[in-house]
């Protein structure tokens, strides 16, 4: 019969108990630096051992490993994380393992990316997903060139939340000297960054010390212990400042009544009755409905998926960005950014690269490589090429208009790929640091695409519907990209600026 | 300002967005229904996305015709109320070949009538992108899987054309031959997936609830004998045992456990305080080291 018992019976109480009514306060992505030496496994271990839903099999391999946490005689939590750390590899290019767990009022999802000087990529693309950073150093070593670099990725990507998590207390004989000291540079550290909230956290992952509970070894320090603090961090998508952004994904219909845009709100919130304005075609129109199967919304906020239906049809289509007309983003024509390099493959000025927004997928014209990103010194370098793990410093002139934003500004609209137009392959990734309405190039020995040529010629079976315009566009890029892999500098003609006569200011 | 969201609310709305944006960038994109839970939940994500229109691609259903009977009976309910496109795919050559779960081992079962067969209906309807349940909580080797996941000619999954996924930037621009597996569950856990059908009143398939069902015990494991096809070997004996499942597939390679919880609360409540994962309850990841790892490699989810 005992093999039958799938159930192990425990005699201790689980962790977490869970109840049907209460449902997570939100989520936290949280993304942890460092190397395996400061004790990156252990802490997250000690993490879930006190404080997470993990099931008894888990917590009873464990024991029964009879491995031990380093200079002590505790268990060796790090083996928690093995699935994830120490797996077979599989020779993924960039890998990022997820692993998810509960505590008694939030959902955490770790995210764990090998955080070596080489995989500059690697961290990069796992900071993106980050709400929350901690950065591990040694208490005996203190804040470290690695550190500097790890900050500087950080704010690349835009986390805005960090921790300082002085690590290995215990081997520093929980001096708060050696604790203030470390403190201080981190303070200086972060002063060149755009970081909201920055702590350091005095610990030791071995012992759980200010871990999931308050250290009784280091009655000098005030503050919170690490749990405590994560707990407290807003969680993903509740961060609803700003301006109203809505990059359209699709458009949904019923018939003839409803003509929904769908997509999800990327930031600030939006309500029925508001105004909006589509930059692209500079069309504005008012919220009549926000439509989604459980029912109509009054209003909705950053992180909802939804469909808006407007008072009047203003035709747009997927890869629009619907704004608050007070503050729109820009109809960039030319963009500069900061571009991590993901591919093996260095930058070549004759492939054919597109830009992928959040919704839109937009020709590019011409890259120039300005210049390269030191992360120590966060020192600039002119440059003209650049290859894998780089921070490029580019200047990127689009085939038609797209609507952007400062990165700095509203975050998820200034977020930017780049793919290569023939395999698809994601080049780099990237975060717009400048954006501007004029083409740079234009008439500049540039080939442009006409639309009177593309109507006369390769879309002459299309008609004026929305559809046929999306196919037209389409075409317009595929040319493009055609185009621009044979060596042709192109652009494609912007579509004529539309004044829909609702502009109470004419 | 609407009150801050639940976890279940942000996962629900990621999803969304996902389902979305795979429209909107695949050709022919077909979802993966295979009637557990999770299918389930995917494919009410799915409606909700595209409410009020259709989901715009069709169900497929990989029959291995050793489902449970009270799985086909569900599907094809479901299918009717919401009026969807349904493609059921039989490996055929598999069943001539008299491939099953009974003489043969379950690696070669589900390779033949599940992977195999996947392989045929994704060419045969000539799909580029496949919505799949899978998620990164279910085991190790999927803890690193994309939302977009990508295939070389052939179904093969090569881990160095696997493309990095930063921000809420999805890229699903296919290179010569690629198709792509798109999961939207990717960061829902088997206890997000429970706490979620009971939030949306949703309907699962009855296996779920403890009830009195024919079993026999092989191996260590409670079967239940859905039909004359699982034949008790000497010493076995089909006894009436208050049963039910935590996860459902073939049901010769699916075990049951020993359970009073006959309602959806019960159920969730007894999932939510579980010690151990889900998993225990499927033969086929017991039938070798690795054999999830291997099996993706393959092509199976």
């Amino acid at each position: 019969m005992t093999a039958l018992a799938l159930v192990p019976k425990s005699e201790a109480r689980p962790v977490v108990q869970h109840t049907l009514e209460r449902d997570l306060n939100g989520i936290v992505h949280l993304l942890t630096c460092g190397s395996v030496d400061d004790g990156k496994s252990t802490l997250i271990g000690r993490l879930l051992w006190d404080a997470s839903d993990l099931y008894e099999d888990q917590r009873e391999n464990v024991r029964k490993s009879g491995r031990k946490a380093a200079d002590s005689d505790l268990p060796d939590y790090s083996m928690l994380l093995d699935g994830l750390v120490a797996e077979r590899e599989q020779g993924i290019t960039i890998d990022i393992a997820w692993k998810y767990f509960d505590t008694e009022t939030r959902r955490f999802v770790i995210i764990d990316s090998p955080g070596h000087e080489q995989y500059t990529r690697n961290m990069a693309s796992g900071a993106s997903h980050a709400d929350v950073a901690i950065l591990l150093v040694d208490a005996r070593a203190g804040v470290k060139r690695q550190t500097k670099r790890h900050a500087a990725i950080l704010d690349l990507v835009g986390v805005k939340r960090v921790v300082l998590a002085v690590n290995k207390m215990d081997l520093a004989e929980y001096s708060e000297d050696v604790f203030r000291k470390i403190e201080a540079d981190f303070r200086t550290l972060c002063w060149k960054f755009s970081f909201w909230d920055a702590v350091a956290i005095p610990l030791s992952a071995v012992y759980g010390e200010n871990v999931a509970r308050k250290a009784t070894t280091m009655p000098w320090y005030q503050g919170p212990y690490l749990l405590e603090h994560l707990e407290k961090a807003p969680s993903h998508g509740t961060a609803v400042e700003g301006p109203f952004r809505l990059p359209v994904q699709t458009v949904l219909r019923d018939g003839v009544d409803f003509r929904g845009l769908a997509g999800t709100v990327s930031s600030g919130s939006i309500k029925v009755g508001d105004e909006i304005t589509d930059v692209l075609s500079g069309k504005k129109a008012k919220v009549e409905r926000i439509a989604t199967m459980s029912g109509d919304l009054a209003s909705a906020q950053a992180g909802q998926a939804i469909a808006l239906q407007l008072d009047h049809d203003i035709d747009v289509s997927r890869g629009a960005v619907l704004a608050s007309v007070a503050s729109k983003p820009v109809a960039a024509q030319t963009i500069e950014g900061r571009f991590v390099w993901l591919s093996e493959t260095a930058f070549d000025p004759r492939a054919g690269y597109l830009l992928r927004t959040v919704t839109d997928l937009i020709p590019v014209s011409n890259i120039e490589i300005k210049a390269l990103l030191d992360l120590e010194t966060m020192s600039s370098h002119p440059a003209s090429h650049c290859g894998v793990n780089d921070i490029a410093i580019a200047k990127i002139s689009l085939g038609r208009p797209a609507a952007i934003d400062l990165f700095g500004d509203i975050s998820e609209t200034g977020t930017l790929m780049l793919v290569d137009a023939i395999s698809g392959a994601s080049i780099a990734g990237g975060v717009a640091t400048s954006v501007t309405a004029k083409s740079e190039q234009h008439g500049d020995g540039h080939f442009i695409l006409t639309r009177e040529m593309l109507a006369n010629g390769l879309c002459r079976d299309l008609s004026l519907s929305s559809a046929d315009r999306e196919e037209f566009t389409r075409r317009a890029n595929e040319a493009a990209i055609l185009l621009r892999a044979a060596g042709v500098s192109v652009a494609i003609e912007p579509p004529p600026l539309i004044d829909d006569g609702m502009d109470p200011g004419l | 300002m609407n009150a801050s969201p639940s976890h279940l609310d942000l996962l629900e709305a990621e999803s969304i967005h996902i389902f979305r944006e795979a429209a909107a960038q695949f050709r022919k994109p077909v979802l993966m229904y295979s009637i557990g839970k999770d299918s389930t939940v995917l494919l009410h994500l799915a409606r909700k996305a595209f409410w009020p229109q259709k989901p715009p691609f069709p169900l497929l259903h990989i029959d291995t015709t050793w489902k449970f009977k009270e799985m086909i009976a569900f599907r094809d309910k479901t299918v009717k109320d919401f009026g969807l496109d349904l493609i059921v795919h039989i490996n055929e050559d598999g069943i001539k070949r008299g491939i099953n779960p009974v003489d043969h081992a379950p690696s070669i079962h589900t390779d033949v009538l599940k992977t195999q067969a996947l392989k045929q209906a994704l060419d045969k309807y000539g799909f580029d992108a496949a919505f799949g349940g899978a998620r990164r909580d279910e085991e190790a080797s999927r803890a690193k899987e994309r939302v977009f996941s990508f295939r070389a000619a052939g179904h093969r999954w090569d881990p160095r054309k696997q493309r990095p996924e930063m921000w809420r930037l999805l890229n699903g621009r296919l290179g010569t031959g690629e198709s792509v597996r798109v999961f939207p569950l990717s960061n829902w856990t088997e206890k997000d997936v429970w706490r979620y059908i009971i939030r949306e009143k949703l309907d699962v398939v009855p296996l779920y609830f403890a009830a009195e069902r024919p079993t026999i015990v092989r191996n260590g494991q409670i079967l239940m004998v859905d039909d004359n096809r699982l034949k008790p070997k000497a010493g076995e004996e089909i006894k009436m045992r208050k049963i039910r499942f935590r996860t459902l597939g073939c049901y010769p390679l699916t075990a049951a456990i020993d359970s009073e919880a006959s309602d959806i609360e019960s159920v969730v409540l007894e999932t939510l305080n579980a010690q151990t994962s889900e998993r225990q309850g499927r033969l086929i990841d017991h039938d070798q080291a690795g054999a999830m790892e291997k099996k993706k490699q393959e092509g199976y989810f």
